[in-house]
């Protein structure tokens, strides 16, 4: 991507997230502290495949809603659960950027699995009704709420945005590509204010079909590990407030975190295998870079996308050797904390990302026993303190090897 | 900085190629005909629809990759490759990192997601199909064409209901603007199955009686559901292919909260003063509201050619060919309303409005100048 001189950052200002550790930043920052996994047998549906556990919110999310303004209790009844994940995260990240009307703001929100857990349930009963020869005329409410656009209208309505709002589904990058985009479009001048990220719950339809590609671990992720077995299904969102820094500066709000850099690419490889040298993500990185205006030596730390499965971890070690060199930045994926949320990676990541700049310590790669053998990775194994923290890498990877990179800088 | 249009591909209920769905415009033909539905019970349902006809290689894909693909996956490559060939670009010869995709489609691929559910659903969990898995993901047809052709540049699909492609060329837009594409195929596609088709027909919003085609206009008996994919080639205006049509505007946002109208801000911003206005008007009720009344505080009479080919989330990508079309060849095409010429006659246009407010909430616009 042609870049002459970096373009202006865009401002954080605030972020909210939920996932298996729980809800909101000081709940992730506790279980990153800690050291606590995510990994939990699967509860939202009978299933029989019993193997493998995931990544499950552990409360009620009924239960966190009533943290959304203005939200009725009857409205929390037509809510699927990405909804619901999505409308905690935002309300978290709007109450900290201090914005008190969002009129003007727009939305991009990444998805892929959307509502589809409960069009399922519905597609299900339709057909079980149908082969009995009963009627199929079901309650439809929930029949199109898998579509993409769902929960960015109930965020919408919610919070009465006015501003331009999209929704975009690019499997695993979807929220690392709603927020690139989203900066993208603030600095074209389209929006002074924008909510981005994203937010998937778990679904049978992601569980069964990732376990179908034999790609789920028994025992949880262990991302770049010499033994690695897979994935571990997971669910959440993650949502930032992202302004322009003239806006953000003229209201006085505190900025948490810049925004610096971008890429996107795809490896027109495979429908799901990552290409073998990783060129895709190598070109989403160094475009990120290049945007940015750094060099590989500025980059303090790489939160990977790390899924642990065979494919990915060597693929993206592959990748991060070619532009940063070996054993040249410290790495860690984040993978066995919230699981893989699929869509809402890249949302859940970049809070992650952005605590890492604030707090200068690098979350740990949980799981690691041995280090995969040509993985040449700094990988962070326990938390590491470091001071001179100022720029961070977040990789997401997704189906249709669609890459995407986002570079986050510290705020001042 | 501004966008231009320089190719066009299309698999439609009214051909399958850009010329066939012309001729089909031109002629005021109604590609609404009849067509059997499975219910769940195993019952059959006889209904009108505008299903597309098959996607045929063209000798611009090979046949045995075409095979592989399913349905909606055939439609949307095969117009890729139709707008590719009508812009006379080669992917081949061009820097692919610079060739990107930008594709709406609010259901997806529904036919691989229904077989996956039914793999597991009848063979148990343990056996589901990793390779419907694979093909039911979103933005497969995006990745699909991205494969076919070799685009590594951006990637993206926007799923938003009933302005899903209006959203993909938003989004296209920008992403030229901000120079990271040079080469955009902007699409949108989607496609009936059964099973929507028994969902929709439950919640009152279908034509299920005999009727010669859809009235954009009328009663409140419901749409007339139809498929289809149409792909365009995106440039910025420096390019130096010839141009079909320039976009000059587009705009992204709400209807639902009184906030500005999208289509006068695009006016606005645009300073240009449309000669036709179309909109996503299909014959449902509310989204005939919406239109009447983005018509009265616009002060025109919108028109819409749903009539002509159905009507579905992405169909605005059909639209857009239609806009596309009439602006290239200066022609006007007088829309149909139940299978007859609606009587809503005009003129060649040079400048195109078009206004699509969706149930949504969201709100799409964008002008197109000759």
């Amino acid at each position: 991507m042609p870049h002459t001189s970096p373009p202006q950052p865009v401002a954080i200002t605030g972020m909210g997230v939920i996932g298996a550790f729980g809800r909101g930043v000081p709940a992730l920052d506790r279980a990153l502290a800690e050291g606590r996994e995510g990994v939990a047998p699967l509860t939202l549906w009978e299933s029989s495949i019993r193997d493998f556990p995931v990544g499950q919110y552990p409360d009620r999310l009924e239960n966190a809603l009533h943290e959304v303004p203005g939200l009725s209790v009857r409205a929390h009844r037509r809510l699927s659960r990405s909804d619901a994940l999505a409308l905690v995260a935002a309300a978290e990240a709007v109450k900290q950027s201090g914005l008190t009307n969002l009129a003007t703001a727009g939305a991009y929100i990444g998805q892929s699995v959307c509502g589809t857990l409960t069009s399922e349930e519905l597609y299900i009963e339709a057909r079980r009704r149908g082969q009995a020869g009963e009627s199929t005329r079901l309650d439809l409410s929930g029949a199109f709420v898998h579509e993409g656009a769902n929960t960015l209208d109930r965020l919408a309505d919610v919070f009465q945005l006015q501003g331009p709002t999209l929704s975009f589904m690019t499997a695993c990058s979807s929220a690392a590509n709603a927020i690139g985009l989203a900066a993208d479009a603030i600095r074209a001048g389209r929006c002074n204010v924008m909510l981005a990220g994203g937010a998937d719950s778990l679904s049978r339809i992601a569980f069964n079909g990732f376990c179908s590609l034999k790609v789920v671990s028994p025992d949880g992720p262990r991302p770049f590990d010499r033994d690695r077995q897979g994935m571990m299904v997971g669910e959440g969102a993650g949502l930032l407030v992202l302004e322009s820094l003239e806006h953000a500066n003229a209201r006085g709000a505190n900025v948490l975190a810049l925004l610096t850099g971008y890429g996107h690419s795809c490896d027109a490889h495979h429908l799901t295998a990552p290409h073998p040298e990783g060129k895709g993500a190598i070109a989403a990185m160094r475009e990120a870079l290049t945007m940015a205006g750094l060099q590989p030596g500025d980059i303090g730390y790489i939160n990977a996308h790390g899924t642990a499965t065979l494919d990915n971890d060597r693929t993206e070690a592959r990748a991060i050797n070619a532009v940063f060199g070996e054993d040249s930045v410290p790495v860690s994926s984040t993978k066995r904390f919230v699981g893989h949320t699929l869509a809402a990676a890249g949302g859940v990541e970049a809070v992650v990302s952005i605590r890492a700049l604030q707090q200068k310590k690098l979350p740990p790669n949980l799981g690691l026993r041995v280090p995969l053998d040509d993985a040449k990775l700094d990988l962070v194994v326990a938390t590491r303190d470091t001071p001179s923290l100022r720029h961070v890498l977040s990789n997401s990877f997704g189906f249709g090897g669609n890459n995407a990179a986002l570079l986050f800088a510290e705020a001042n | 900085m501004g966008v231009v249009v320089t190719g066009i591909g299309v698999v439609s209920a009214l051909g399958a190629n850009p010329a066939a769905f012309r001729r089909a415009l031109v002629d005021g033909t109604s590609a609404c005909t009849m067509h059997d539905f499975v219910r769940f019970d195993g019952s059959v349902v006889r209904a009108p629809a505008y299903l597309a006809v098959p996607a045929e290689p063209e000798g611009l894909i090979e046949p045995r990759k075409l095979r592989r693909m399913f349905r909606l996956a055939r439609m949307s490559a095969v117009a890729a490759r139709q707008a590719l060939k009508h812009a006379e670009l080669d992917p081949a010869a061009m820097d692919s990192s610079r060739l990107g995709i930008c594709f709406g489609t609010s259901f997806g691929a529904m036919e691989p997601t229904q077989k996956f559910m039914d793999s597991w659903i009848e063979n148990g969990e343990a056996s589901a199909s990793p390779l419907q898995f694979m093909n039911s993901v979103h933005g497969i047809l995006a990745s699909q064409i991205a494969l076919d052709i070799n685009a590594t540049g951006v990637n993206l699909t926007t799923a938003q209901r009933d302005i899903c492609f209006e959203a993909a060329l938003d989004t296209a837009v920008g992403l030229l603007e901000t120079r990271r594409a040079d080469v955009l195929l902007v699409g949108g596609a989607d496609e009936v199955t059964a099973m929507l088709h028994e969902f929709g027909s439950h919640t009152g919003q279908l034509v299920l009686d005999e009727v010669p085609g859809l009235d954009p206009w009328g009663s409140r008996r419901g749409v007339v559901p139809g498929d289809g994919a149409a792909v365009f080639v995106l440039e910025r205006d420096d390019s130096p292919r010839r141009a079909l049509a320039r976009v000059t505007g587009t705009r992204i946002g709400r209807c639902d909260h009184s906030g500005p109208n999208v289509a006068a801000e695009v006016l606005s911003a645009d300073g240009t003063k449309p000669d036709l206005v179309t909109s996503n008007r299909d014959g449902g009720s509310r989204i005939g509201k919406l239109n009447n009344a983005q018509d009265r505080a616009l002060g025109v009479d919108s028109v819409s050619h749903r009539g002509n080919f159905g009507t579905w989330p992405a169909a605005g990508a059909m639209q857009f060919a239609a806009n596309v079309l009439m602006l290239s060849n200066g022609e006007y095409y007088e829309p149909l309303a139940n299978g007859r010429p609606s009587g809503r006659r005009g003129a060649a246009p040079g400048t195109i409005l078009h206004n699509a407010p969706s149930i949504s909430g969201s709100h799409a616009a964008y002008v197109l100048t000759a």
